[in-house]
């Protein structure tokens, strides 16, 4: 029997095999879907936030005096990088409950590695739209500025991780050692966003996170901001509560392979 | 190869089994070695970026009131010169951008050849790359940086109707 079996926290059933079973009655069930009525309902208030975002984003909102018509693009810049370290934050806040609680619960190691895939596909679109609004504002799609330069090391360190995490080995290898990835690559977040502050650096300093306290910011386009987190958020939960439910799915199929193999076996012995 | 499983049977055999392909009986076929490359090209990635990064630093990032004051702000090195455009000094012609830049007090000149890009126009701060040679800065790269404010476009008339002008105080660079 496969000792990686896991009570699951997404509410799967995971059934392991009887030793005394044959290839034949191996008993394993699973959901036929990722969805379920909180996916639904979380979907359709992605779906209403993000055309909420494309109003106020490409409509009601104002151009810039010295951006115009780009400073557009900050009401998916900012979300995404601003959930990508919720991503990575969460990553690392299920790697800890991994590691450190008794139950050692695979269930927190597969929110880790579903948060963490996540968090790089927004680190991504940070990447590729901030050189967009770099060409229209500064003039250059990149430069080794101190900010760029930094979240290019965050997405490779997490692209990193997720590869760690599919090196093979049983589950509960994968997730202790992608768990121990996954305390230390969040420790990146502080250096990247403090980044404009310890070096010089071309990239503007923040507006809405700044230590000031003052917000910088026209209030139609805090509201487009604010409302362009909201959708982004919705998507994140939607995407995760997909995600995690496909883990455990996979994570399922593996051991029902292996459980197959090992009931064939013992059919072989006791014939 | 022999052991005993947890059912107690002593004999049963427990040497991997193979299909016709090689893979293992039972056991989806993995690809290890995807992750190892996709590590391996990580770490190469890393290894270019604080590259880039470091070779980037070799030149000095200074404010135009440091030139010939801070280490490294010196004329006879290649810099990254950081100030203001300064209302009514842009000149283009033949190619060439001509214009000067201010921070907290000090002004220099800059020649560009070329016309930058971006959102360049008089009052915004931009960090030029270049070499200062007879006192003035010959750039070979313009780049725009936006401060951390963002105005409406309806707001700026309030603001031209107050007459503002130009802040190269440096608080905007």
């Amino acid at each position: 029997m496969n000792g990686d079996h896991d009570d699951d926290d997404t509410g799967n059933t995971m059934t392991t095999t009887d030793p005394a079973q044959t290839a034949d009655t191996v008993s394993i069930t699973a959901p036929r879907s990722t969805g379920t009525s909180a996916t639904r309902v979380v979907g359709v208030a992605a779906i209403v936030a993000m055309a909420w975002l494309v109003a106020f984003g490409l409509g009601f909102s104002p151009a810039d005096r010295d951006q115009e018509e780009a400073v557009r693009i900050l009401y998916v810049h900012v979300p995404t990088i601003w959930l990508a370290y919720l991503a990575f934050v969460v990553t690392a806040i299920a790697s800890a409950l991994y590691l450190f609680t008794s139950k050692q619960s695979l269930g927190w190691d597969r929110a880790a590695g579903a948060s963490a895939e996540i968090g790089v596909v927004f680190v991504a679109v940070t990447l590729v739209v901030g050189a967009l609004w770099g060409r229209l504002t500064w003039g250059v799609f990149w430069q080794w500025d101190a900010r760029l330069t930094t979240t290019a090391l965050l997405f490779v360190t997490y692209v990193g991780y997720l590869a760690v995490r599919r090196l093979g080995g049983s589950h509960r290898q994968r997730a202790r050692r992608s768990a121990v990835l996954g305390l230390i690559a969040v420790l990146e977040i502080p250096l990247v966003h403090w980044s404009v502050r310890l070096w010089r650096s071309l990239h503007q300093e923040a507006t809405v996170l700044d230590t000031d306290g003052d917000i910088d910011m026209d209030g139609l386009m805090l509201f487009s901001l604010f409302v362009g987190v909201i959708a982004f958020t919705l998507l994140y939960a939607w995407l995760m509560m997909h995600r995690v439910r496909a883990m455990a799915m996979e994570d399922l199929v593996e051991d029902r392979g292996l459980d197959a193999a090992l009931a064939a076996r013992r059919a072989e012995g006791g014939a | 190869m022999a052991g005993h499983d947890t059912a107690g049977n002593d004999d049963l055999d427990l040497t991997p089994r193979t299909n016709v392909d090689g893979t293992a009986v039972g056991r989806t076929p993995q690809r290890h070695w995807l992750p190892i490359v996709v590590l391996a090209l990580v770490v190469v990635a890393g290894g270019v970026i604080v590259t880039q990064f470091l070779r980037s630093a070799v030149d000095y990032y200074c404010n135009v009131d440091e030139v010939g004051v801070r280490d490294g702000c010196d004329a006879d090195r290649r810099i990254r010169l950081q100030g203001t455009v300064d209302e009514g000094s842009i000149d283009q012609r033949n190619g060439v951008t001509s214009f000067s830049i201010s921070f907290n007090g000090e002004t220099i000149p800059v020649v560009y050849d070329g016309e930058p890009g971006g959102i360049f126009k008089e009052c915004i701060p931009v960090v030029v790359h270049g070499v200062i040679e007879q006192g003035a800065l010959r750039g070979d790269r313009v780049e725009v940086k936006h401060s951390d404010e963002y105005v409406a476009v309806n707001d700026e008339r309030v603001a031209d109707a107050k007459d503002l002008g130009c802040d190269a105080s440096g608080s905007g660079a």
